[in-house]
């Protein structure tokens, strides 16, 4: 699939900011076999006194901005035709739980994709013992992994109720899980939880969804904004899986990749730190349109 | 060697006589088979020749000496910070230098291998690919920092200063206990311990072939110096601040070393380069030795929640333009579990066996290492893998000698399986004892040494001597050692004479002019305020003093002159019920806060005269009584305050800091005489208002001598408001502003006055202009007004 991406954000400051740093994730990934980036542009408005571009731990691009001059507010503009390749069905040849610490072990490797990264707790995500209770109702011991992360996920999409306005980007997973409400930063961090909980690693995703649906289907929840979904690792031979625990479906063509990592603060699309004293206000909009696959090729 | 006899054991008289190593623990005075070690003869020598007595007024030279410097002991209660007196125990420890020096060998070894280790695991990752270390130890370490993962330190090295922490087994031979490489603490506090010790012995200090401290100093501040490159840039030490434990230290060796002291906030980077906000705009630096942890030196890559931090210095690093002392992330190097990997891996990387051994250990993520931390419970401390505490300082023990020190939901061996990769057993150390005088006499108690590393020109440099901790009871256990105890200096004994030496640079060096310093902007403003809030204070302690006087005369505070000072003291916040009110006490606390946040550019004297200034005033409170009493207390304070500005004035150096403690002192004192001549100069002022005004102006008989009249609204106008000789007076104090403002960086723009100077010269001029007549209350608060402007503008160009 090719699409169109269009992503607006704007910072406005009750009070302008003398100057700032930040640090941006928001330019689509490109990744061999998964998607390709055709073209991307960020425009940046007022334009940075500074503006350099990086990679992060997880392979993510970034672009660190600063800024020396008073300003109250910052837009950001993200124009990007992407090309989702289609996925290779998942095949399951991932080991039942009980044999996947083993296979962690065996992964003898610090590199960014190694399962180790994404055991445990990480900064915005804690074991929390009532998320593993759920997760462990869900499976059993002889369920391959891949079918424990979609057990997981479609129980944690039936469990929860989508609410954009129940949380803020501040709320703890686990008080996201005890209301069962959120959105799809919430559910994400609570699977998270869960798969970490019962020993399979698992990560965070941000992205975009395509806004509307193909005819005949309904529209995707998150599609009007960006999106988040979780990773999870189901053993050497099978490695890395994504799935949508918002809408309960595997990841498929329908889902532009940004920013892997292992929750939230790895993949924050906009970090920074103000020199301000007032409050700040945000605002996005994402537009994600396939484009039409009729092009005139004149091959004579 | 000859080992000394029983006989000489016996000369030392009741010295020595209750003297009893433990068994099956070793001693730094007695060797194994119990005789003297030819090191401490001369102090035992020396030590039984005084009389208890005199021992005593030795040992309170040495913690005077202490107490006046302001080395103190912060202690963190429940809620509260404790400072306690330093716990100086007075008898060193002393080590034969032929023993130093297989110690010093054997810490640089460990040096070379922690560098190889931590640049593997920011670089190559082989000792995890090579199956030497497990990657869930390193992955899951809070210590190990993606952001510089591939960093490689533009110096080629990661560690430049190390502290390890070393005891003495049973059988004589040293072993590592923990290695620090964080941010090591301590190195100062050797200084000051040695500082004290030697004048507790100055006769066998000199005498004793000692081995001298500074020479390790000057080669690490040269290490500093020559990792800066060629590019006029600085090095400074990085401090999380007053509010931290080891701060002292850190304003102690700065002074010592000749470093800016700066925190997080006095930094910030601009393309790709650190720079320091100083009253001269934004300059260049280029080494820090860091006194903060790593996660919390860049809020941008690194824990986002810091406000110790400055954004964008793992950007500045990332790009080779800021060398750290130690690199960030050399952290991990100190995390527990690796005591266990490190033999190995030195045989691994070095292809030698480790010199110095350390304590053993069992990583229980491997399941024959989890047996035998099970079987062997009993003997070891079990303790969590990825601490990075020392044994004896922290409290995240599990289990001590097979008891349980933590709730866990299930019992602990079913705990201990379920967690089994988050946790190592050590074995439970024994230390050796060293001799603390106690009543008259020694008495052996356990140590541990911390010696410290640096890296110089000449490679790993270990200083000859080190921070001593002294166990508090006779418990030879490392783990008692967290009961607390005392500390001490280490002496390494040569065999001959040693050379005298100092931080200065020997004449045959060749004369290097030092960089003009900078003033951070945080400096400056601290300095600014300090001189405001003193001034302030005595400013407030006149007009009570003159409250209280005449309330002592009248008893009725409805007396119309008395209400007046009362109202305009409320200007101030102060209130009149107490003797010494809470706002005087507030705004000297203020006061002895700016001064504490720039100790590093404060004299020892500056500072003491204005704790004691402090201390007087609130013991003062508790007692002292409104009235004649408060007017009594109120000259003594005032003697006090006075004292430290003669210190600060007479004393300090003209550098730029002086000027704005000076400005701060005078814009307080302008401001305040401008409304107080509004309060109590205004024709309608209550009767007695002019005196009232010359007496707290402190220029009674100036003004007898020059006006041969009673005071009138002119006189009183001229002498505090217009007089340019009388120091009291408002053009004065503008005068010295204004001459020490154009003094300062960029007080001309491209050969024009700046904004600043502009508006000091237009208040100073305005004023100038005046006469009594014309400078009625409405102009003397105009005036006022301006004065208080001006404050911003410093602020505004200088100190943001």
């Amino acid at each position: 699939m090719l699409y169109d991406i269009g992503l607006k954000i704007l910072h406005e400051y009750e009070s302008p900011a003398s100057g700032g740093r930040h640090l941006l994730r928001l330019m689509p990934a490109d990744l061999p076999g998964e998607q390709r980036l055709v073209a991307g542009h960020l425009n940046i408005e007022p334009q940075p006194a500074e503006r350099r571009e990086g990679t992060d731990f997880f392979g993510n691009p970034t672009v660190e901005i600063a800024y020396r001059f008073p300003h109250d507010e910052i837009r950001f503009e993200v124009q990007a035709r992407v090309e989702r390749l289609a996925e290779a069905p998942v095949l399951n040849m991932s080991p039942c739980l009980g044999g996947l610490v083993r296979e962690i072990g065996c992964v003898r490797s610090l590199g960014s994709e190694a399962p180790i990264h994404f055991t445990g707790r990480s900064d915005r995500v804690r074991l929390n013992a009532e998320m593993t209770a759920f997760a462990r109702e869900l499976v059993g011991p002889d369920m391959t992994v891949v079918d424990a992360v979609r057990a997981i996920g479609t129980g944690l999409h039936e469990a929860m109720r989508y609410d954009p306005e129940a949380t803020t980007v501040e709320t703890t997973a686990e008080e996201a899980f005890r209301r069962r409400h959120g959105v799809c930063q919430d559910y994400s961090h609570i699977m998270i939880a869960c798969l970490r909980g019962i020993g399979i690693p698992a990560g965070y995703v941000s992205g975009f969804l395509r806004t509307i649906a193909p005819e005949g289907q309904a529209r995707l929840e998150g599609a009007d904004a960006m999106h988040a979904w979780v990773r999870a690792w189901c053993g050497v031979e099978t490695g890395w899986i994504e799935f949508d625990p918002t809408n309960s479906m595997f990841v498929d063509t329908d889902h532009i990749v940004i920013a892997r990592g292992r929750d939230y603060s790895d993949v924050a699309p906009v970090k920074g730190v103000l020199r301000s004293a007032g409050r700040q206000s945000t605002d996005h909009s994402v537009d994600v349109v396939p484009v039409a696959v009729s092009r005139k090729i004149s091959a004579a | 060697m000859t080992g000394a006899s029983l006989q000489q054991v016996r000369s030392f008289g009741t010295l020595l006589a209750d003297y009893r190593p433990l068994p099956g623990v070793a001693d730094e005075l007695l060797d194994g088979a119990g005789a003297i070690r030819q090191a401490w003869l001369p102090l035992l020598d020396h030590l039984s020749r005084l009389s208890p007595a005199e021992m005593q007024r030795r040992f309170s030279r040495g913690d005077q000496y202490l107490r006046d410097a302001g080395v103190y002991f912060r202690q963190y209660g429940e809620g509260a910070v404790a400072e306690r007196d330093w716990p100086l125990s007075h008898i060193p420890v002393l080590i034969a230098e032929s023993e130093w020096r297989t110690i010093a060998a054997g810490l640089a070894q460990r040096a070379d291998l922690l560098e190889a280790v931590v640049a593997d695991l920011y670089g190559e990752n082989r000792l995890v690919a090579e199956g030497h270390l497990p990657a869930s130890l390193i992955a899951t370490s809070p210590e190990w920092l993606r952001p510089l993962v591939g960093v490689r330190p533009p110096s080629g090295h990661f560690l430049h200063f190390l502290a390890f922490e070393i005891g003495r087994g049973p059988d004589g031979t040293w072993w590592v206990l923990g290695d620090r490489t964080q941010a090591p603490s301590g190195a100062g506090f050797a200084l000051e311990n040695r500082v004290a010790t030697a004048r507790i012995f100055s006769e066998v200090f000199r005498q004793a072939n000692v081995h001298r401290l500074a020479g390790f100093f000057r080669s690490f501040r040269e290490a500093l110096m020559s990792l800066r490159g060629d590019d006029g840039s600085r090095a400074g030490i990085l401090t999380p601040g007053p509010w931290n434990e080891t701060y002292y230290e850190h304003a102690y060796i700065a002074r010592y070393l000749g470093l800016m002291l700066l925190e997080g906030e006095d930094l910030t980077v601009e393309n790709g380069r650190l720079m320091v906000r100083t009253v001269a705009g934004l300059q260049p630096i280029s080494v820090l030795w860091r006194r903060l942890d790593a996660s919390w030196a860049d809020p941008l890559d690194l824990n986002e929640t810091s406000q110790l931090g400055t954004p964008g210095l793992v950007g500045a690093i990332r790009q080779g333009n800021v060398a750290m002392v130690n690199a960030l992330g050399a952290g991990v190097l100190e995390t527990r579990a690796l005591l266990a990997f490190l033999p190995r891996i030195c045989d691994a990387l070095l292809g030698a066996r480790l010199a110095m051994p350390n304590i053993a250990t069992w990583w229980c993520g491997q399941p024959t290492e989890l047996a035998h931390v099970k079987a062997n419970a009993a003997q070891m401390t079990i303790a969590p893998a990825l601490s990075t505490g020392l044994p004896f300082e922290s409290d995240d023990m599990l289990a001590l000698g097979g008891e349980v020190c933590r709730d866990t939901p299930d019992p602990f061996e079913c705990w201990l399986d379920e967690n089994a990769a988050g946790v190592v057993g050590q074995e439970a150390v024994t230390l050796s004892t060293t001799p603390v005088y106690e009543g008259g006499r020694l008495v052996p108690r356990p140590m541990s040494l911390r010696i410290f590393l640096a890296r110089t020109a000449t490679g790993w440099q270990a200083m000859p001597g080190g921070f001593a901790r002294i166990g508090g009871s006779n418990d030879a256990t490392a783990i008692a050692m967290r009961q607390g105890g005392a500390v001490a200096d280490v002496w390494v004994v040569g065999e001959g004479p040693v050379a005298e030496d100092t931080m200065l640079a020997r004449p045959s060096d060749p004369y290097i002019r030092n960089q003009p310093a900078f003033l951070p902007s945080r400096s400056a403003d601290n300095l600014y305020w300090l001189g405001r809030y003193v001034e302030r204070t005595e400013g407030i302690m006149r007009l009570v003093r003159a409250y209280h006087g005449r309330l002592a005369e009248t008893g009725d505070p409805s007396v119309p002159l008395i209400a007046t000072i009362a109202r305009h003291l409320e200007c101030y916040g102060v209130e009149l019920e107490r003797g010494i009110p809470t706002a005087l006490l507030q705004t000297l606390s203020a006061a002895v806060n700016s001064a504490s946040k720039i100790r590093d550019r404060f004299s020892v004297d500056g500072w003491m005269a204005l704790t004691d200034l402090d201390k007087t005033a609130r013991r003062m409170a508790n007692t002292v009584t409104a009235g004649d009493d408060a007017a009594r207390a109120f000259s003594i304070l005032l003697r006090k305050v006075t004292g430290f500005s003669g210190l600060v004035h007479e004393n300090m150096y003209r550098f730029t800091g002086w000027r704005f403690l000076t400005i701060g002192r005078s814009l307080e004192r302008a401001h305040a005489m401008a409304g107080m001549l509004a309060a109590f100069a205004d024709p309608q002022a209550p009767e007695g208002g002019f005196d009232l005004a010359i007496e707290v102006g402190d220029s009674t008989m100036t003004h007898r001598r020059r006006y041969s009249v009673t005071t009138t609204r002119e006189t009183v106008v001229d002498l505090l408001a217009l007089d340019a000789m009388n120091p009291r007076s408002i053009l004065y104090q503008l005068t010295v502003i204004r001459d020490q403002a154009n003094l300062l960086p960029a007080a001309q723009v491209h050969g024009q006055m700046s904004a600043l100077s502009r508006a000091m010269l237009k208040v100073h001029t305005d004023l100038a202009l005046q006469t009594p007549e014309t400078l009625d209350t409405a102009e003397l608060l105009r005036i006022g007004g301006e004065i208080a402007a001006l404050s911003e503008g410093l602020s505004a160009d200088y100190m943001s």
